[in-house]
């Protein structure tokens, strides 16, 4: 995927985005092929690829028994950043995510929408170049989810690279500039938005490329 | 009343059949096959868990049926004695050792329409369905062998009763337990108040030990035996004395006694059906925490506990804070690390004060009975012990894992941090551990020599257990009950533990040597020794551990991964 570009991965449920993302980050070791963030290889040399990379992995959990600054303090510590800035960044981030109020609240009692943001605190904190978010929408209410683009959105603009998994298509199309379509472990369809579209609807491609079924109206008919 | 409000609420529910208590056992079967295919170490594993199972079980059969050769009042110590060690070690030995089987974790039927006596049934017909309960059966139908042989088939017959009820009450005391420790854990007030009761408990206990003790000591044959006939007649006896009591022509005691067990069955199900619901209700969260106001000091101050001012404000200060917050906020940590301080206090005082003899000492009688050896030996494995919760470290963190993996920490001072904070925590209680075992002994003078040997055996410890952890690990359920552990991998979590302290053991040796040679200079010397082997053994171990990590942190990451 080019550097600077805002990029989609789409594809129905067990299409393979996590596990495509997982082994991209270095959470899962590829049977065959490799990574590379930024010209850095992930799997031979993790340590200055991971530096240059945040992620936010979908189904896995936080070190949830400590509270939002405090893991975030955690996180920015084991990033080797140094105090004065992680306490700075930290208290930004919660700010401007609506995480102040939780207080000391432990992140495992935190709802759904609130694990995603702090999630995502923490991948944002040491200022990556690169940041691979799995379903970073999943479970947000509207009004986070404006928030998150807003920021993703300013971060392309000012030289980040973001890849996102997705099956919302609305989201994707206002805000991508690049698409892939992936099924059962195939990138189907690539290219900039604009190429994947050819001026119809995404949904209509996505459901073509797929090739999904809709209801007829017979089935179910019991409920 | 609007008219598709009416409709609505008119629909016929569905007919429903309640499901019987096998489809449970059923169930059971089925996830535990579908948890062992095609992943042949588990079901390596699985066998030599099962194998394990049938030699006991024959162990205990072949004791059972021997004891026909013996005297009436060998037959009912036989009988008393071992059917109570039974039921006390199926209540204690999840608690410490093998946690429970939770394949069929209650908060997974919170959403189904099934009762809750009729959950019960079936969770306890599912628990009966296990390599534990089947080696038990087998083991305790050895007693039907001197049923028979003294009292035909009638005592035969009600022993076979005798024997299914014991079964029935050693599950049922099993999982009533454990279940209501587990709620208990869950509520804050107990947890603070659990290291009070736990001082309490080991206070109250040695003068206790010491008495009985003395008594027995004191006692003769027939005292024995009328101690046994007592045990017989509590719950803890008698299931297994009924066909005694049959061969022996009373019928009346027989019955009497099957009833007792049965009563006790159904009381202990009544007992477990009570903390079944909070089990149900309060799946994930480990009870509401407070969310403390006006805390205006920065993040990273608020993640290290004020009561360790000395940490580096580094990754790795931050590795040890969190898991020092770990230990005391996760239930599952906090259940095991419970356990390690009871067993820690109880088992030392328990052989020493059955060895040192200090109340015959004051009556001016004998020499110890055991030699100091065997003290030196029990404190050894108090350190080993102590250190075997690290064996899954990475299976309490579960997916959680992943955060490490994504910033790329380095294999060693990961273990490194991991295994200070452990430290920080048990090196204290070690400390305070050799004190009590000393003062047991009425040789306060010696406490020294014991700290040695129990921070060495907790150094060599450390080094198993870390190189353990990494190669290893299994994942834990997600569950509320911190006594979990996915089907299998109960004998996974005890066999590694067994494997952990043996290999503590052997690798300590030296400094068993070194006590046994140095004599009277031992004492002297043993603290310096202990924390220089001990400190050398779980650097070394750390640094193996830690390569191995840096080569295998994904595969550690998917093997601590739940299936889900």
């Amino acid at each position: 995927m080019p550097a600077g570009s805002f990029y989609g991965l789409l594809g129905p449920n067990g299409a393979g985005k996590t596990t495509t993302l997982s082994m991209a980050v270095g959470l899962l070791r590829p049977d065959a092929g490799g990574a590379w963030v930024l010209g850095h290889d992930v799997w031979a040399d993790p340590v200055s690829a991971k530096r240059r990379l945040g992620a936010l992995p979908d189904g896995v959990r936080l070190f949830d028994r400590l509270s939002g600054p405090e893991l975030l303090a955690y996180t920015g510590l084991l990033r080797g950043m140094d105090p004065a800035t992680v306490d700075q960044r930290a208290t930004e981030l919660l700010d401007v995510l609506a995480l102040g109020d939780a207080g000391r609240t432990l992140v495992v009692d935190y709802s759904a929408g609130m694990k995603k943001k702090i999630a995502l605190a923490c991948a944002l904190l040491h200022a990556p170049r690169l940041l691979v978010l799995d379903e970073p929408f999943e479970a947000v209410d509207p009004v986070s989810a404006a928030l998150i683009r807003d920021i993703l959105g300013r971060y392309v603009a000012g030289g980040g690279t973001v890849i996102f998994s997705s099956h919302v298509m609305e989201v994707v199309e206002r805000l991508c500039s690049h698409v892939a379509i992936l099924d059962q472990g195939v990138i189907k369809t690539v290219g900039t938005l604009a190429e994947v579209r050819g001026g119809r609807a995404l949904e209509e491609v996505f459901v073509e490329v797929v090739g999904g079924r809709t209801a007829t109206g017979d089935e179910l008919s019991w409920l | 009343m609007a008219v598709s409000e009416r409709a609505a609420l008119s629909t016929p529910v569905p007919a429903y059949r309640p499901v019987p208590a096998w489809r449970f056992a059923r169930l059971k079967l089925r996830i535990l096959r579908n948890s062992l295919r095609g992943r042949t170490s588990r079901v390596m594993l699985f066998l030599a868990g099962a194998l394990f199972g049938v030699y006991l079980a024959g162990m205990g059969f072949l004791l059972a049926a021997v004891s026909s050769a013996g005297d009436p009042p060998v037959r009912l110590m036989v009988a008393s004695f071992g059917g109570a060690a039974l039921v006390l070690g199926s209540v204690l030995l999840p608690l410490v050792w093998f946690g429970v089987d939770d394949t069929l974790d209650p908060a997974r039927f919170a959403l189904l329409p099934v009762g809750r006596w009729r959950l019960v049934a079936g969770l306890f017909s599912a628990a009966l369905v296990s390599v534990p309960a089947a080696a038990l059966l087998v083991a305790t139908s050895g007693l039907l062998v001197p049923a028979v042989a003294h009292g035909g088939a009638g005592a035969g017959a009600v022993q076979a009763l005798g024997v299914v009820a014991g079964l029935l009450l050693c599950v049922a005391a099993g999982r009533a337990v454990t279940s209501a420790f587990a709620t208990m854990l869950r509520s804050r007030r107990v947890r603070d108040l659990a290291g009070i009761l736990l001082a309490c408990l080991a206070a109250l206990l040695a003068p206790l030990q010491l008495a009985v003790v003395s008594a027995v000591e004191r006692a003769d044959w027939d005292q024995l035996a009328t101690v046994a006939r007592v045990v017989g007649w509590t719950p803890l006896g008698a299931p297994y004395t009924a066909g005694i009591e049959m061969a022996q022509g009373r019928p009346v005691a027989a019955l009497a006694k099957l009833l007792i067990a049965a009563g006790t069955v159904l009381l202990l199900l009544w007992w477990w059906s009570r903390s079944l619901e909070p089990a149900m209700v309060g799946a994930a969260s480990a009870g509401p925490t407070r969310a403390v106001r006006g805390n205006r000091a920065g993040p990273v101050a608020q993640l290290f506990p004020r009561v360790l001012p000395g940490l580096p404000v580094t990754g790795f200060g931050a590795m040890v804070a969190r898991e020092v917050r770990y230990w005391w906020r996760d239930a599952k940590r906090r259940a095991n690390l419970i356990t390690i301080a009871v067993i820690g206090v109880l088992v030392p005082m328990l052989v020493t004060a059955g060895g040192s003899r200090a109340v015959l000492d004051l009556e001016g009688t004998g020499a110890p009975a055991l030699p100091p050896f065997a003290t030196t030996l029990t404190v050894l494995f108090v350190g080993a012990f102590a250190a075997s919760v690290l064996a899954n470290q990475f299976g309490f963190d579960g997916t959680a894992y992943a955060g490490h993996v994504t910033i790329g920490v380095p294999g060693r001072p990961e273990l490194r941090a991991r295994a200070v904070a452990h430290a920080l925590l048990m090196v204290p209680l070690l400390v305070l551990v050799g004190v009590v075992v000393a003062v047991v002994r009425g040789e306060p003078a010696a406490a020294p020599a014991g700290w040695g040997v129990l921070l060495a055996g907790y150094g060599t410890g450390l080094a198993v257990n870390q190189v353990v952890s990494v190669l290893g690990a299994y994942p834990l359920p997600e569950s509320s009950n911190p006594f979990a552990t996915a089907s299998g991998s109960g004998i996974a979590k005890s066999l590694l533990a067994l494997l952990a302290i043996v290999t503590a053991y052997v690798v300590a040796t030296p400094v068993l040597v070194a006590a046994a040679l140095l004599g009277d200079a031992w004492p002297w010397l043993a603290v310096p020794v202990g924390v220089a082997y001990g400190g050398a053994a779980a650097a070394l171990g750390g640094r193996l551990a830690g390569n191995l990590l840096d080569r295998r942190a994904p595969e550690l990451l998917a093997a601590v991964t739940p299936r889900r």
